[in-house]
């Protein structure tokens, strides 16, 4: 828990190019997390999941023994697992990691507001480092596999799918509510560009 | 098909349908439900003796209703598997059939709708399209006008498989036509019906054009179009060569058809863009190319898969350039036109790509799924000191809760999706939920709105939907104002009470909670558990005091960016019409009833602390 530990967190401000960049001062987002208690290291990069920016995280979280890692960059939709993925590697528990939306939902939604959006990245930067603190460790949860497969639809993109996993030797229920597989592509006489018959 | 029904490690289930869900990546629970078919599949050898005999004629929905075909049928010659079926709907229960069918004894008129689940660790839906139906554009006359028809009825009678025997002949006398022109997007790029682009029906067109033109080269073919799209491999090829043969193109969407009544023949008025003036062409069969549509049955297949739709209706990937062929939900996988039109090579390439998909996970001996579950506080929970209570596991959509009086209630981690209903829901604060424990919102509330929170529009975002919406907003560069402060956990199940009346504690300006549609939700009922939460709060709020305006609840897809930036603007808008005395004056004056409420919170492990800190950094 945090309170036994010595907090030591990492905050990483990516520029995205010009996509963060070109509406607030990336630099100033890291300056003023700089501040905040228990960050013990800024950086701000053209493009954090870029692997020049993943290895500096990796080689801050061994030469300054970071515990946290907090990145203000895009959505966590999108870049979450890369960054997990790279802490882990750096022998960082993966769940000591915290995202800072501040492209989809910031830059990418106030241009016409520069000073509003700087406010709100720091702000969503000093909320992002107020959960890290209390982030624990977590070990993900393993479950069995069934390994057999069930394809919705006896189509021509249903049939294909269920052809590759079968070559795969996957075990796989082609399911379809017609009388017949076949689909739409069944009723095509020739097809493009081709000019084969299409069965 | 063939080598899909031979194939050793393919079973088809035809004639059947997906009912029920259950279960998570690796470990889902299907349950299916073969319709009868009458006819028993070991004794049926596909014969056919049976069809000719059978007295009823209806539209043969393989041919588009232009041929007929009998109650007991087979789909067409090539049907897999070549199995015979009664449509009940259809049948008059005169038993010729049964005769016909003699010493086979295959007919089966007791068959029943036989359920039963299957075990698969994966999900592939390929549920393909629909045709859009031209009927509804009145100025094309399709349904009134015999020599309108559309590209699949073309399909149908320009095959040698088909009800012609493969020769053409239009619908009005049996005449070959010699003249005919073909229209565009009907039904797509049109802000009535739909905006997107069909994609495919230009290939097609081309397709039926050349098609005709090599087999009668003296035939007149005019094909009325917006832009023609050949953006794949060999297509721009195919185009030119269409146009070397005479094929003419005319870029204009024609206005109206009008019909000769005394020859059937067809007046086209449109507008040439080329030549800068209206035209009109007298064609003796016209052929519409109509958009692909989501299959009617979208919304129930969406909920029984646990799968949400784009704007344009079709099954939403989880993103659209990273992860195309994945569905939202865990395990379960997009291809073909279910997720966008597309034409036979798209198909089968994102087959293989959902197969391969697939087959990351069902070549494991076991996945890893996300620890963000919930967990009981042994010594919080009164059941655990003898008292009744399983709150708990009334709000868990997934049974994954058990509470026997006497012993504090029980997660199973694997049951458990974590949508956090029941940690918001317990009275005792007994249950936390990983990532998302009180402590850490707390403490994203308190840094979210440190500076001018009267002026700040709070919005708590479940992860799959509103913060997919917002996102969406992100992507798509729909503006709203700076003011807004977005706080994501996984469901709004998850949006306890106390956060809500944390933030009004600490003067928040407006508060969104924002979830899924209920038919979307991640968590089967998880939306339903904060939905009436939400219910009771905003009636309790404005009893403490509160303006209404100041709380709103919003239901929003990850597809809604549109919807998303509209609230926030609206949201801001009413905050900006509060008179700003009036408001710091009814933030003062709720403050002690909101602390009231929030009195317990620092009870919760981590949260005294949280709140500690929170005040040493604002």
């Amino acid at each position: 828990m945090s309170q036994n530990e010595d907090l030591r967190i990492g905050v990483y401000v990516c520029h995205c190019g010009s996509n963060i960049a070109s509406v607030i001062d990336p630099k100033a987002v890291a300056e003023f997390a700089s501040a905040l208690p228990d960050v013990v290291l800024t950086n701000n990069s053209l493009y954090t999941c870029s692997d020049a920016g993943q290895r500096q995280i990796q080689e801050d979280i061994k030469n300054h023994k970071l515990n946290r890692v907090v990145v203000a960059a895009c959505s966590v939709r999108l870049h979450e697992p890369t960054f997990r993925a790279c802490v882990a590697e750096a022998g960082l528990n993966p769940f000591l990691f915290e995202m800072a939306n501040i492209r989809e939902q910031d830059t990418w939604v106030h241009s016409h507001e520069p000073e509003g959006a700087l406010e709100k990245a720091k702000d969503l930067v000093a909320s992002a480092v107020a959960k890290s603190r209390f982030l624990t460790p977590l070990d993900m949860i393993k479950v069995p596999v069934t390994k057999t497969a069930m394809v919705i639809g006896g189509g021509v993109a249903g049939i294909s799918s269920a052809l590759d996993l079968a070559d795969m030797g996957i075990k796989t229920y082609l399911v379809e509510k017609e009388p017949s597989i076949g689909g739409r592509m069944a009723q095509l006489n020739k097809t493009f560009p081709t000019m084969d018959c299409s069965i | 098909m063939v080598d899909a029904a031979r194939h050793p490690n393919i079973t088809v289930k035809s004639y059947t349908e997906v009912k029920r869900v259950e279960g998570f990546i690796g470990n889902f629970k299907v349950l299916v439900e073969e319709k009868p078919r009458y006819v028993n599949m070991d004794r049926c050898n596909g014969c056919g003796a049976c069809s000719p005999v059978c007295p009823i004629e209806i539209p043969n929905e393989f041919e588009e209703g232009i041929a007929p075909r009998k109650a007991i049928y087979i789909p067409h010659a090539q049907a897999v598997p070549l199995r015979y079926v009664i449509d009940e709907e259809a049948c008059i229960h005169c038993y010729k059939c049964v005769d016909a069918c003699g010493k086979l004894d295959a007919i089966d008129f007791s068959q029943q709708p036989r359920q039963e689940w299957l075990d698969v660790g994966s999900i592939l839906v390929a549920t393909g399209f629909d045709n859009f139906d031209p009927s509804v554009i009145k100025e094309y006359g399709f349904g009134r006008y015999a020599n309108v028809i559309t590209a699949m009825e073309l399909e149908r009678i320009n095959n040698s498989a088909g009800p012609t025997a493969g020769r053409i002949m239009r619908p009005s006398d049996s005449k070959f036509p010699n003249k005919i022109s073909f229209i565009q997007c009907v039904g797509s790029r049109d802000e009535r019906y739909n905006l997107y682009c069909s994609g495919f029906c230009c290939m097609y067109t081309i397709k039926n054009a050349v098609q005709w033109k090599q087999t009668y080269p003296d035939a007149d073919i005019t094909i009325f179009y917006m832009d023609i799209r050949t953006p794949s491999k060999g297509y721009e090829e195919f185009y030119r060569r269409a146009r070397e043969m005479g094929i003419r193109f005319i870029q204009g969407r024609p206005s109206i058809i009008t019909e000769d009544p005394k020859t059937g023949n067809l007046f086209i008025q449109a507008e040439d863009v080329g030549l800068g003036r209206t035209i009109e062409l007298e064609s003796e069969m016209v052929i519409l190319s109509t958009a692909a549509i989501p299959r009617v049955d979208t919304d129930a297949m969406g909920s029984v898969l646990n799968i949400s739709r784009s704007p344009d209706g079709f099954f939403m990937e989880y993103h659209p350039k990273l992860r195309p062929v994945d569905s939202p939900t865990d395990g379960v996988f997009l291809c073909g036109a279910a997720q966008s039109p597309k034409d036979i090579p798209a198909s089968v390439a994102q087959g293989s790509a959902a197969a391969s998909r697939a087959a990351r996970i069902l070549n494991a001996d076991e996945w890893e799924i996300e620890p963000i579950v919930a967990m009981v506080w042994e010594d919080r929970c009164i059941s655990a000191q003898g008292k009744k209570c399983g709150i708990c596991a009334t709000k868990c959509p997934y049974g994954a809760i058990l509470v026997e009086t006497g012993k504090a209630a029980m997660v199973t981690a694997a049951k458990c999706h974590g949508c956090g209903g029941c940690v918001a829901e317990c009275p005792h604060n007994a249950i936390t939920q990983k990532h998302f424990t009180d402590a850490q919102v707390i403490s994203q509330l308190h840094a979210l709105l440190r500076h001018e929170p009267e002026k700040k529009v709070l919005a708590f975002m479940c992860h799959w939907c509103s913060y997919g919406g917002a996102d969406n907003a992100g992507t798509s560069h729909f503006e709203y104002p700076a003011s807004q402060r977005g706080l994501r956990v996984m469901c709004s199940a998850r949006m306890d009470s106390d956060f809500i009346f944390e933030a009004f504690r600490l003067g928040a300006g407006v508060v969104l909670v924002s979830g899924c549609h209920p038919q979307d939700c991640h968590y089967i009922t998880g939306q339903r558990v904060g939905a009436e939460r939400f219910e009771k709060l905003t009636k309790r709020l404005v009893d403490m005091g509160i303006s209404p305006q100041r709380f709103r609840v919003e239901w929003i897809s990850a597809a809604e960016g549109a919807k998303y930036a509209q609230v926030i603007r609206e949201m801001d808008q009413t905050l900006r019409q509060i008179d700003p005395q009036a408001l710091k004056e009814e933030i003062e004056r709720t403050r002690p009833e909101l602390e009231r409420r929030v009195r317990r919170l620092p009870e919760i492990p981590d949260v005294a602390l949280a709140l500690e800190l929170a005040k040493a950094t604002s």
